[in-house]
Formats: C-alpha cells, sequence, structure tokens
C-alpha cells in the first residue's frame, strides 16, 4: 500500500475541510432536515388526532341520538316535574297556593311559613334547593285533615312531610289544629 | 533499451500535487454531499407538502363535522343531567313515608270508648317514623281499653310497616267520671310511643275512609 504522505500545508487543509465537513451537517439537521421532521412530525400527530375525533364523532352522535330515545320518558317527566315549579321566588308562590289547596280541601285558615332553603348535597340536584316551611292548620277535622294529607301527598310529588303535629283544640274538641312540617325540591330561582 | 528522459518532472510533479489537493478534494466531496443533502431536503419537504395538504383535507373535514359533535355532546351531557336529576328526585319521592295512610289507620283503631287528643308523628334521617299518641279511655277497665286500642294499633301497622313497636309511656287513671250513653264511666290517660320503619316501595296515599272519632266534651 503507497504510504500517503501529505505536507503541513496539507493537513492544514484537511483539517479545515473536515471542519466545514462538521459544520455542514450540523447547519443541515439542526436548521433545515431537523425543523423540517418536527413539522412533519407534529402534523402526522395532528392528522392521527383529528382523524381519531372525526371517527368518534359518528359515535358521538350516534350515541346523542339514541341517548335521546332512550330519555324520552326521563325528559317528559323531569319537564313534569319542573312544571310544578311555576316562575317566580317560591316564598311568593308557595303560601299562596298552600292556602288556596286546603281551601279547596274545605279547609281555612292556612298558613305557610318558610322556615329555611338549603341546597342539596347530590350533584345531580345542582339546580335544585330544598325548601323546608311549616303549614299551620289552626281549625280543622280529623278526616278533612285525612283526606287533605291525602291530596297533598298525591298532588304534590316534590313535598314531604317530616313532622305532623295534630292536637285537639281545648275550647272546641270537635276540631283540631294541625301544624305540618313539610320539605319541598324547588329548582333554583 | 530506449533512454526515456522526462524534461517536464517538475510541472508534471506540480501537477500531480494540484490534483491532490486534499483542500480541493475535500470540497468537492463536500460539494457532492451537498448535494445529496439537498435532494433528500427536497424529498422530505415534498413529503412534508405532502402531510400539510392531507392535514388540511382532514382539518377541513373536522371543522365540518365539530359544532355537530360539539352540539351532540352537548345534548348528551344535558340529557345525562336531566337523567340523573330525574332518577334522584325520583328516589326521592319514591322513599317518601305517606302519613294519611298511617292517619286511616289511626283511625280505624280508635273504638267508640277512646279518644285521641295528640299526634306528634316525626320521619327521622334514618327513615323510620316515631309517633306520639296521647289520648283517654273510658270505660269500666279504662286501662284495658287503652290496651286494645294499642294491641288493635300494633296489629294494624304491622300490615304494612316492619319493626312495629307500640308502647305506653304513661298510663294512669283519672279521677274524672264521664258520661256516655248516661252511665258514668271512669277514665284514664294514656301516651302511647310508637315507632316504625315504612316498607321500600311506596304506593299512592289513599284518602283514610273512616274519619277518627271526634273528641268527646
Amino acid at each position: 500500500m503507497k504510504k500517503l504522505n501529505l505536507t503541513k500545508d496539507q493537513i492544514q487543509k484537511l483539517a479545515l475541510s473536515s471542519i466545514g465537513f462538521v459544520v455542514l451537517l450540523y447547519v443541515y439537521f439542526s436548521f433545515f432536515l431537523g425543523p423540517l421532521t418536527r413539522s412533519r412530525d407534529s402534523m402526522l400527530v395532528s392528522i392521527t388526532d383529528l382523524q381519531e375525533k372525526v371517527g368518534n364523532s359518528k359515535n358521538e352522535m350516534t350515541k346523542a341520538t339514541n341517548l335521546e330515545k332512550q330519555a324520552t320518558a326521563g325528559t317528559k317527566r323531569f319537564a313534569a316535574l319542573k312544571a310544578l315549579n311555576p316562575e317566580g321566588a317560591p316564598i311568593a308562590w308557595f303560601p299562596p297556593r298552600m292556602k288556596a289547596f286546603f281551601a279547596n280541601q274545605q279547609i281555612d285558615k292556612a298558613t305557610a311559613r318558610l322556615e329555611n332553603s338549603i341546597p342539596f348535597k347530590e350533584a345531580d340536584l345542582a339546580g335544585w334547593m330544598q325548601y323546608n316551611w311549616t303549614l299551620d292548620l289552626p281549625q280543622t277535622d280529623f278526616a278533612l285533615l285525612g283526606n287533605a294529607v291525602a291530596a297533598l301527598e298525591n298532588a304534590e310529588p316534590l313535598l314531604s312531610i317530616h313532622h305532623l303535629n295534630i292536637h285537639s283544640v281545648p275550647d272546641d274538641p270537635q276540631f283540631q289544629q294541625a301544624t305540618l312540617n313539610v320539605a319541598t325540591s324547588m329548582l333554583k330561582r | 533499451m530506449a533512454l526515456h528522459l522526462n524534461l517536464l518532472h517538475e510541472e508534471i510533479l506540480e501537477q500531480r500535487q494540484r490534483q491532490r489537493d486534499p483542500l480541493k478534494i475535500g470540497m468537492m466531496v463536500l460539494g457532492a454531499l451537498g448535494a445529496v443533502m439537498i435532494l433528500y431536503y427536497m424529498w422530505n419537504a415534498y413529503k412534508t407538502l405532502e402531510i400539510r395538504n392531507r392535514l388540511n383535507v382532514v382539518q377541513a373535514d373536522w371543522k365540518k363535522v365539530e359544532p355537530k359533535v360539539t352540539a351532540a355532546q352537548k345534548r348528551s351531557a344535558e340529557l345525562n343531567s336531566i337523567i340523573g336529576t330525574t332518577k334522584v328526585l325520583d328516589g326521592m319521592i319514591g322513599s317518601r313515608f305517606f302519613w294519611a295512610p298511617f292517619l286511616e289507620k289511626l283511625s280505624r283503631c280508635v273504638a267508640l270508648n277512646a279518644q285521641i287528643t295528640s299526634v306528634d308523628g316525626t320521619v327521622e334521617d334514618t327513615k323510620s317514623v316515631s309517633v306520639m299518641i296521647e289520648g283517654l279511655a273510658s270505660g269500666r277497665e279504662p286501662r284495658a281499653a287503652a290496651e286494645e286500642l294499642r294491641q288493635l294499633l300494633l296489629e294494624q301497622l304491622g300490615q304494612s310497616y316492619h319493626d312495629v313497636k307500640v308502647e305506653f309511656k304513661t298510663l294512669e287513671d283519672l279521677d274524672t267520671l264521664v258520661s256516655i250513653g248516661g252511665a258514668n264511666t271512669s277514665m284514664a290517660r294514656f301516651a302511647l310511643s310508637v315507632t316504625f320503619t315504612p316498607s321500600g316501595n311506596a304506593t299512592k296515599a289513599p284518602a283514610p275512609s273512616a274519619p277518627a272519632r271526634a273528641p268527646r266534651k
């Protein structure tokens, strides 16, 4: 093999060429090919994501359509429950409603007092509040009261009586006084 | 053997040295490499442009679908919320304690020789119900009349509720006499503590059919 004899000048030129080569590679990969590859990779990721989203969107829309069909009964029921809550603050409409209700049941002088209102702990009832009321029926008859309580419990599904007190009127034992502590679930207004 | 004289020896040497110049060779190699790299870069750039076009197409597709999907997702969330709320409300409605059937049973248990003066009932947090019933019983044996009421209550309530307990809190004779049907009879005052657990399945509240006996004068 022929030995390569290089002069000092040639070695310098060779070193310069090597440095140029390294610089060329660095510039090429760092400023040209690198950004291009990164851009391409990010675009590929975006394409995959979007294709996945488009694919899932069909499922989502199918699910929503199916859910809409399945939830027909639920939405009707919800609308019915919502319809039990008229517009306005409950303190404005609930006492007159109770007064009218008991008057229809032949119990006069019924009054409803708001005790307090508290939010529900259940996450599903975030839009609802529990209102606690005291219903005073100063003069009633046991049979009328029983009928009225039955009608009230059937007519107001969102109302529950959690305390009931009936006692005879000392001056007029034919009649009883009744106090009902009720809780109602109402939409937040 | 012919004599061969090279008179251009130095010029040929210089030419050979120019040809062997490492810088020149290096520059040629770099040039060739640069050309390859440019070609490779252009190939990559072409591929990238192709991918960008694909991305634009997919983005256009997504833009068409996105409003529908967002609306569908919003509606799904709304429906799920409605279903959840309705379920919880239905649970609350179903787990209510209906007082009317209880009052009906109570009214059926009160015989002619007994009078209820006070009923105080509470639905506890544990869904058990406790009721304090106060009243008067009369007759030759007023205590027996009160016990009869207790037994009847226990029997009647046991038909509809669980864990029924009916206990006397107080039962005391009174000095007062009461006239029933022209005959004077003695009286006893009683207080009954009633506790029970309503059944799981709530039914609609029927109206009391028989009224409680009106308190006597």
